[in-house]
């Protein structure tokens, strides 16, 4: 047994007893309630959330540290959900990652990743001429595709309506998730720009708590967003993106961005609903499940778009239980996705996501967030649960009806 | 002055409107009782008894009694399935329209709406309503009164029964900052009851702070700590296994720290309280404004002119408390309406310290003339004399005579009634060795914010139990201090956190910084001086495997309170038994919170609970109340025939009540009004001298029929309990005035005459109104099966609640059952 001596005044319990109401963490009434529903649920290891905020408020910076708790969290906030006191334990959980003593956790891949976005506004390290030459090889193949000249995907393009931001992966490893999107803006009859001055929708400064880092990326975003005069930024399917840039970019920056924020699903239900966009759910003959991305759901309140959206695409929308506030993190979240080393932990984690994914009986599922995706399509690989895993406005532009 | 056309309209028919209503209704008032329910007795109707081979003081069965005497008080209309429509000002009061159609023209209302459940579905990870074996206390409430719990468990042998504590209560973030008061006690009691019914089980309490309020409590505590799991910590989140279906809920493991599966067969919310629906819909009506909460327990709610509150309307509370306030706002109403009180007559207060010279300043302050045996100053209608010197106390309510000392001589003062409250002894902590040096609670308290020391720890509930008083003291000093800047660390078991505003003084001092650490047990804290002041060690509760470290340069410690010669003095002289803890306490539910087995005695303060100021003032209107307004001379019907008596004196000797006393010719006699009609005078007497009513009782006995069954059941419970029972013909119900009229004489009679079976049936022990009457049943009972020829279930025993029903429909279809096999 350790012995730790009560300092008060650390780095940590500062920077934490400072925030307002809700997240000060000397409110903890220690009423136990978030150690019920952490998701790692009865996995072996793992966080304990109440010794988490009791270490954090009592000044045991180095026991938390060592308890190697912070990179195992996966800051989901489900199990602050129902906290009495109104505390966020993604605040109290970053914020320790930031500190000094935490230095040293942080994974190599986020770090550099962070490095990468910093210096060349791409976490995958793509140059600003790979981006150009990348997009505009896309760009070719879809005026192709689309037979039509005017089918357009521009980078850096001034007084567009819309700026897109893309998920990494949508530049390399799925490039056809780029054209699916492309498709959307095309029968929106609107005008769309990508940005080579930031390629990618992530912001790594989130996870790693690190105010500065996380305020420089969006800054980058934002910043850049008004220099090319759009009138709207559309986030990519991307759960801490969606959460960044909707809740925490005007405490960040110390302003309203000058332009409005939606994500890629909410976009296509709000073109739907005008009746521009129109979709042939026939394509999707089947029921499917959705999956709450925790940074875009319970954290943000972003809850409803994703799934009117789906029900227009296919044969009706499963929820899986429990869901919406109370829903299961993928298992992938906080960064665990993020670092290359964790496969085996996040099959784990996941385990809670993949017996409800089970337990639906279908073989669909989809989800509004691309590292839930990826997180979501290996448990069905190795769960064996038989499950094709899709993202929300995947699927809306498979069922695209193009009037010509 | 006579108000013979006053009325008043009382909204809610449960513990406190029907203890308002009987007030007032003994004052002649015309009392509308308005329920919106099919019946009286609110919520406490429905649930169970707690006793287990005794009465564990939950007071449910009160329900019953006070809904047969509302019933049947000729000043009080009942008014069932209504409630207010409409209301309008008048110069006098009201004109209220009744859902019923009927319009009454009361001139005050009383608001006893009571409370809603909390209801649990708000909370969606607790899967209530959709796992079966997820329940509210309510409903185990309810499946223990009609017996139907074991079967619901599926008979399982050894079920494993969780409760978690606080849901909808102490929760900011719902707006429902405040805890419900009476949810520990009641689970604490339940899992009692469990184990009695079900010996093999498995019991984990979750709760956040166990509030273990009051004497009996911490001792109920105590007792279970060592039988069922008491766990820190709520869980907010309940899984089902896919497997067998059983309820999962993920903990931490004490010693670990890990999180653990712990998996159940039942799951009890236990629920808080919400003011009631009916409540809310009517406050516009009413002109009234209630707190955030919904409640009037907080100085920013506000009551109209003319409207007084009481009961959980007011603000959580058990129904021993809703009682008391339904008395004080009758007492207030009938102030108000000008009623003539009962002559302002000599009260004694009793006890040295300032709980009794509060109490005695106020009844002074009130008109009553009022002489303090204790400290403090004499004021307009308060006489001070010595505390030490009272040698006897004799009488009867309305005239007890004090003998005491003074100045060498002796004198006599009578009194009409006497309010016991002897200080109990506060013993200080800091002689203890490895708390030398530390300081008072109330003596920190004392302190002036400048010359508080930089570092201060407060030690809860470490070498005695923690109090109301002293939680409440620490919350306000801690955050007094850090306010003025100082570092405060409060370490402890539990907080406590009475009282309305208990929860949101304890979030306060969170909020300023104040900090506070958990321990389980003291053994768990090494306490060392330093040379500037202690170092304490301690394992935090709330992380497994850590040892943490504190310095301080102040350590400070409540004191706490025992039972000390006061109390001792004031049982001896006043006749009365101490209770299981040794203070001065009724065992019975029916005289609490302030009466005694002996009217015109009261005993007030902390003589008798865990009692701090607020209780106090409470305790006190309900005294007043009663002495202002002790409703019309009871009269038992009991009398001594003075052409038989013998003046053996066996009366005078076994009256619980000390309702008998020597008159001027040296002959017993019964005083009517401090008689509580038991008729253990009756059942005594060798010369059958005392005559009443229930003598008639032996003649009936000689009339039965053959082959019948008869039960022989207390008025107060068992014949209450059978009320709602349609009885088969071959049994036949006889009401006694207690059981223990139910002698071994009575039993032969009704055997002779050819009962087949008797079945006598009475309070739990330590809920006869009468202190022994059911002990004696009992051992009448004994003595009978002891004669020759009496086979062993011929007459039975058993001990049936006012709110029993189903036990007593159990208990006689067995009877019958075993009889058709002989």
């Amino acid at each position: 047994m350790e012995t730790a001596i009560l300092e008060k005044d650390t780095e940590l319990s500062r920077l934490l007893n400072r925030l307002t109401q809700g997240d000060n963490i000397d409110e903890c009434l220690t009423c136990g309630i978030c150690n019920s529903r952490c998701t790692w649920f009865d996995q072996q290891g793992g966080p304990v959330p109440r010794q988490i905020v009791r270490m954090a408020l009592l000044g045991l910076e180095r026991e938390l540290v060592d308890s190697r708790m912070l990179w195992d969290c996966l800051i989901c906030n489900r199990c602050t959900q129902d906290c009495p006191m109104g505390i966020d334990m993604d605040q109290v959980v970053t914020k320790a990652r930031g500190t000094a003593a935490a230095g040293d956790q942080i994974p190599e891949d986020i770090s550099k990743g962070i490095k990468n976005r910093l210096e060349l506004g791409d976490v995958n390290g793509l140059t600003k001429e790979e981006f150009v030459e990348t997009v505009e090889w896309v760009a070719e193949e879809f005026a192709d595709d689309m037979e039509d000249p005017n089918a357009l995907i521009l980078h850096d393009q001034p007084d567009c309506k819309f700026l897109y931001l893309p998920n990494p992966r949508e530049l390399g490893i799925n490039l056809m998730h780029l054209t699916a999107m492309a498709k959307l803006f095309y029968a929106m009859k609107e005008t769309w720009t990508l940005s080579s001055n930031h390629t990618d929708v992530t912001n790594w400064g989130y996870f790693v708590g690190k105010t500065d880092v996380e305020e420089q990326i969006a800054r980058r975003v934002v910043e850049t967003a008004e220099a090319l005069n759009i009138e709207t930024l559309v986030l990519s399917e991307c759960g801490h993106a969606y959460h960044v840039l909707n809740c925490r970019v005007e405490q960040l920056l110390g302003r309203k961005p000058g332009f409005n924020i939606v994500s890629m699903p909410e976009l296509c239900l709000a073109y739907a609903k005008k009746g521009i966009l129109k979709f042939d759910p026939e394509i999707h003959p089947y029921e499917i499940a959705y999956h709450d991305p925790c940074n875009i759901a319970r954290k943000s309140g972003g809850y409803d778009a994703p799934r009117e959206l789906l029900a227009l695409c296919c044969q009706g929308v499963r929820e899986l239980v429990p869901n919406r506030e109370d829903g299961i993190c993928c298992g992938g979240g906080g960064g665990m996705l993020q670092d290359s080393g964790t496969t085996k932990k996040r099959m784990s984690t996941g385990k809670p996501k993949a017996d409800q994914m089970r337990a639906t009986g279908l073989e669909h599922l989809a989800t509004a967030c691309l590292s839930c995706h990826r997180q979501l399509g290996e448990l069905s690989t190795h769960y064996e649960l038989g499950m094709k895993v899709d993202t929300v406005a995947g699927l809306a532009s498979e069922c695209l009806v193009l009037s010509h | 002055m006579t108000h013979s056309s006053d009325s008043v309209l009382v909204l809610g028919g449960g513990i406190a409107g029907m203890a308002a209503a009987q007030t007032l209704g003994d004052s002649n008032i015309q009392v509308h009782l308005a329920e919106t329910a099919d019946r009286l007795g609110g919520h406490a109707a429905t649930w169970a008894c707690m006793a287990t081979d005794e009465c564990r003081q939950c007071g449910a069965c009160l329900a019953d009694d006070m809904v047969h005497q509302t019933g049947c008080h000729s000043n009080i209309s009942v008014h069932l399935n209504t409630t207010l429509d409409r209301l309008e000002k008048t110069k006098d009061g009201f004109t209220a329209h009744l859902t019923s159609g009927e319009t009454v023209t009361p001139a005050r209302i009383i608001l006893a709406t009571g409370f809603t459940p909390f209801d649990p579905s708000a909370l969606s990870g607790l899967q209530f309503g959709r796992h079966d074996k997820v329940i509210t206390t309510a409903r185990l409430n309810q499946m223990l009164k009609a017996e139907t719990l074991a079967g619901f468990l599926g008979n399982a042998p050894q079920p494993e029964i969780a409760f978690i504590q606080c849901v909808g209560s102490r929760n900011r973030t719902l707006d429902r900052d405040f805890c419900s008061q009476v949810c520990c006690k009641i689970s604490l009691r339940h899992s009692d009851k469990l184990l009695h019914l079900l010996p093999d089980a498995d019991i984990t309490l979750f709760h956040m702070d166990l509030q273990t309020i009051g004497k009996e409590t911490r001792c109920l505590a105590a007792d279970l700590s060592t039988r069922i799991t008491l766990a820190q910590g709520v869980p907010a989140e309940i899984l089902t296994d896919p497997d067998t279906s059983r309820l999962r809920v993920i903990v931490e493991d004490p010693d670990t720290g890990a999180r653990v599966a712990k998996t159940f067969d039942l799951v009890v919310l236990s629920i808080g309280m919400s003011p009631s629906e009916e409540l809310n819909r009517m406050a516009g009506q009413l002109d009234v404004r209630p707190n955030l909460w919904g409640f009037f327990n907080t100085p920013d709610a506000a009551l109209a002119d003319g409207i007084h509150v009481a009961g959980c309307a007011a603000g959580p509370k058990d129904i021993l408390g809703s009682r008391q306030e339904g008395w004080t706002a009758a007492a207030a109403v009938l102030k108000e309406l000008r009623h003539d009180p009962a002559p302002k007559a000599d009260i004694l207060v009793w006890g040295d310290g300032h709980n009794a010279d509060t109490i005695a300043r106020t009844l002074a302050e009130n008109g009553h003339t009022t002489v303090c045996f204790g400290r403090g100053a004499a004021v307009d209608g308060l006489t001070v004399l010595d505390p030490g010197r009272i040698l006897s106390v004799d009488g009867t309510a309305g005239r007890f005579t004090v003998r005491y000392e003074q100045e060498g001589g002796r004198s006599t003062l009578t009194c009409r009634a006497i309010i016991a409250a002897p200080e109990p002894e506060y013993q200080t902590l800091a002689g203890q060795a490895d708390l030398s040096g530390a300081l008072d609670l109330t003596a920190f308290a004392g302190t002036p914010a400048g010359q508080l020391p930089e570092q201060t720890a407060i030690l809860l509930d470490y070498a005695a139990p923690e109090t109301k008083a002293g939680s409440r003291l620490a919350l306000n000093k801690a955050l007094e201090a850090r306010n003025a800047g100082r570092k405060i660390t409060v370490i402890m078991n539990k907080m406590l956190v009475h009282g309305a505003q208990g929860q949101q003084i304890y979030d306060q001092a969170r909020k300023a910084g104040v900090k506070f650490l958990r321990y389980n047990i003291p053994e768990d804290i090494q306490i060392q001086k330093t040379d500037t002041g202690f170092s304490l060690t301690l394992k935090e509760t709330t992380l497994p495997g850590t040892i943490v470290t504190l310095h301080c340069d102040q350590l400070v410690i409540p004191e706490t309170s025992v039972p000390g010669p006061g109390i001792d003095n004031a049982a001896r002289l006043l006749k009365q038994e101490k209770d299981r803890e040794g203070f001065l306490q009724s065992p019975n539910v029916r005289h609490r919170l302030t009466q005694s087995p002996r009217k015109g005695i009261y005993f007030a303060g902390p003589a008798h609970d865990d009692v701090d100021h607020t209780d106090l003032a409470a305790e006190l209107d309900g005294i007043m109340a009663d002495l202002d307004f002790p409703g019309p001379a009871q009269h038992a019907g009991v009398e001594i025939n003075q052409k038989k008596c013998a003046q053996c004196l066996t009366c005078l000797r076994i009256c619980p009540h000390q309702a008998i006393f020597l008159n001027e010719k040296d002959r017993p006699e019964i005083v009517p009004n401090a008689c509580f009609g038991c008729h253990l005078c009756v059942a005594n007497c060798p010369a059958l001298a005392i005559e009443s009513a229930s003598s008639a009782l032996d003649q009936a006995a000689e009339e039965r029929e053959k082959d019948q069954t008869v039960v022989l059941a207390c008025q107060r419970s068992a014949a209450l309990a059978a009320g709602p029972l349609t009885l088969p013909d071959p049994v036949r119900l006889i009401s006694v005035p207690c059981a223990s009229r139910a002698g071994v004489n009575l039993m032969l009679k009704l055997l002779v005459a050819g009962a087949a079976k008797v079945i006598v049936a009475g309070c739990h022990g330590g809920n006869c109104r009468s202190m022994n009457g059911s002990t004696r049943a009992r051992e009448e009972v004994s003595r009978l099966l002891a004669l020759p020829g009496i086979p062993p279930d011929k007459v039975t025993w058993h001990s049936v609640a006012a709110n029993e029903t189903q036990k007593l429909a159990r208990i006689i279809s067995d009877t019958r059952i075993s009889s058709k096999d002989l």
